[in-house]
């Protein structure tokens, strides 16, 4: 067996070790529901159809389930990763302090468990686009960059407020309510271009609005992300370097603190 | 120290210092009440539960580590174990290290045994692979053949202790930090557990032991350090630290000494409140001090003064 000093830990182990946790609460999720991971699909899917009845119908906005699905779908991903991520270290205070691991498999785990929960829905809201009409095209190739740049976002924010919330426990709270923000700040139930020019800055600000724009762009019209993309993988690079090393300053003091 | 051995764990001038706030609240308080939190850092309501500790462990030694309750030992051993950065100083490590601090911690009750053993050892820096070959002897000497595939919810709390030693003991350690766990679980696993320990002493392998067991401190320990609100008062023979524990307990207890020097028996004859007072005593020091008063008491009545031999 290869010995290796402490704090040295092969590459591998670390991999092995997020696939296993990742694994584990993927199938604790739904162990013992009849309908298991289609639950990850419920709550898009019934939001989807009432908002289209409710802004579409009712309201006469002439929205369409599919411009909502194509932005619900992402949206859950994002807000169910970081509000899963945001306990995860207070959540394990016990190991915490007793056994010495990367602890930042903790909140990555999750975040890679919602991650898979995402892309296995996928094929669903494929399946739903091309019944309604959206044929699949070229510009789906691009979905990668869309994907990439988003998880990067949701991992530094993961990070971040994980590593806060140990010191400050109203971080979750205060996530709660700014995720309610947030799904009204990003353009899910509007298109970008319906925003007044006079609170357009809203939408440059918050990365995820060109995200949603994005998938909708290539889901819908088959056309690229708008150079808005740009700016928000800017800004996602910013916060991913500041959630890292905000849990890297903060990383040793988990066990004292918690 | 044996002397010829190369130095495995170095610590020098190691101190911790704990902030006396509720924890996950010191920010709330700064935030709520600046006064409170400026009154409290004036009154410097800081806990030094490690202060200026220095010592060095020789690979193959088995050192120990005791002291009453609140001494320090454990916010020590977690700071050997890199768990907890200290406030100042430094643990310098050579080798794979693994603890034996609380058995089990990280088991999931809905996943199996199996699973749990695995995850438990990629925790602990273990690949894959390494765990798979190592798991039908863990799963051996836990002796749960039929139930490492049972979710663990159904195992007794004894069947999680040895699931969760096992996985440490196999985990080929070249230092190995052991807390207060071997307390739990039955006599004989105990024993067990005892042997595989001086299995892994005969080995080479470098063992820190924080323990109130003083019976085997004495007869596993090359050296042992004695600590006493956060200091290291003393580090020597297993004996000498073992005496000068039991001695600095005799003065800040009347019934400790009494029944250091008259045996316990008369004692417990005397007065049911003494007994009841040592037996809390004993709940702390398990099995030895009776052990010893009985010796001290066959010591006097022989004639000597001094306990046997053992």
């Amino acid at each position: 067996m290869t010995i290796r000093t402490p704090g040295e830990r092969s590459l591998r182990s670390s991999f092995e070790l997020v696939a296993a946790l990742t694994s584990r609460d993927l199938r604790l999720r739904y162990q013992g529901s009849v309908f298991g991971w289609a639950w990850s699909m419920a709550r898009p899917l019934a939001l989807g159809i009432i908002l289209s009845f409710a802004l579409g119908k009712v309201l006469g906005t002439g929205i369409t389930a599919e411009f909502l699905l194509a932005g619900l779908f992402p949206w859950f991903w994002f807000q169910g990763s970081i509000q899963a991520a945001t306990t995860t270290f207070v959540g394990n205070g016990g190991l915490l302090k007793k056994v010495r691991f990367p602890r930042a498999v903790l909140p990555v785990s999750v975040v890679l468990g919602n991650t898979m929960q995402f892309v296995l829905s996928l094929p669903v809201l494929a399946g739903f686009l091309i019944f309604s009409g959206h044929e699949p095209n070229l510009a789906w190739l691009a979905l990668p960059l869309v994907f990439a740049l988003q998880l990067a976002l949701i991992l530094g924010a993961a990070l971040f407020v994980a590593s806060v919330t140990v010191f400050f426990r109203d971080v979750e709270h205060i996530t709660d309510v700014v995720m309610s923000l947030l799904f009204y700040a990003t353009p899910i139930i509007y298109a970008a271009d319906r925003v007044p020019d006079s609170y357009r800055w809203v939408t440059r600000v918050n990365p995820l609005a060109p995200l949603a724009e994005g998938w909708r762009a290539i889901l819908l019209d088959g056309e690229l992300p708008g150079a808005d993309l740009a700016i928000s993988g800017g800004l996602t690079v910013v916060l991913l370097v500041a959630g890292w090393f905000t849990f890297r300053k903060l990383e040793d003091s988990f066990a004292d603190a918690i | 120290m044996r002397s010829e051995a190369p130095v495995v764990m170095s610590v020098r001038g190691v101190s911790k210092r704990f902030h006396m706030v509720v924890p996950g609240q010191e920010m709330k308080t700064t935030l709520l009440h600046p006064l409170r939190a400026w009154r409290a850092s004036r009154r410097n309501r800081d806990l030094w539960a490690v202060r200026d500790v220095s010592f060095d462990v020789g690979q193959g030694e088995f050192f120990s580590i005791i002291g009453a309750n609140g001494s320090g030992k454990s916010s020590l051993l977690r700071l050997l174990a890199g768990l907890s950065k200290p406030t100042a100083g430094t643990v310098e490590t050579t080798g794979r290290l693994s603890t034996l601090l609380e058995l089990g911690s990280g088991f999931h009750p809905q996943v199996s045994g199996r699973e749990n053993a695995i995850l438990n050892g990629l925790l602990i820096g273990m690949t894959r692979a390494e765990m798979e070959a190592l798991l039908p002897s863990i799963v051996e000497f836990a002796g749960l053949q039929e139930f490492i595939d049972q979710p663990m919810r159904t195992y007794s709390s004894g069947m999680y202790v040895r699931l969760g030693f096992a996985i440490a003991a196999f985990m080929e350690p070249e230092i190995l930090l052991v807390d207060e766990v071997l307390a739990v679980g039955d006599a004989r696993f105990q024993e067990k557990c005892y042997d595989h320990i001086a299995t892994l002493q005969r080995k080479g392998v470098t063992i820190i032991m924080v323990s109130h067991d003083l019976s085997a401190v004495e007869r596993f320990s090359d050296r042992a350090a004695l600590m006493e609100r956060g200091r290291m008062v003393l580090i020597g023979t297993p004996q000498q630290v073992v005496t000068r524990h039991l001695e600095r307990l005799a003065e800040t207890s009347p019934e400790i000494r009494r029944a250091l020097e008259d045996g316990i028996e008369e004692l417990i004859a005397a007065s049911p409140e003494a007994k009841e007072r040592f037996d809390e005593a004993l709940k702390e020091h398990p099995e030895f001090l009776r052990m010893r008063a009985e010796q001290q008491a066959r010591g006097q009545a022989d004639g000597t003064g001094e306990p046997p031999a053992r």
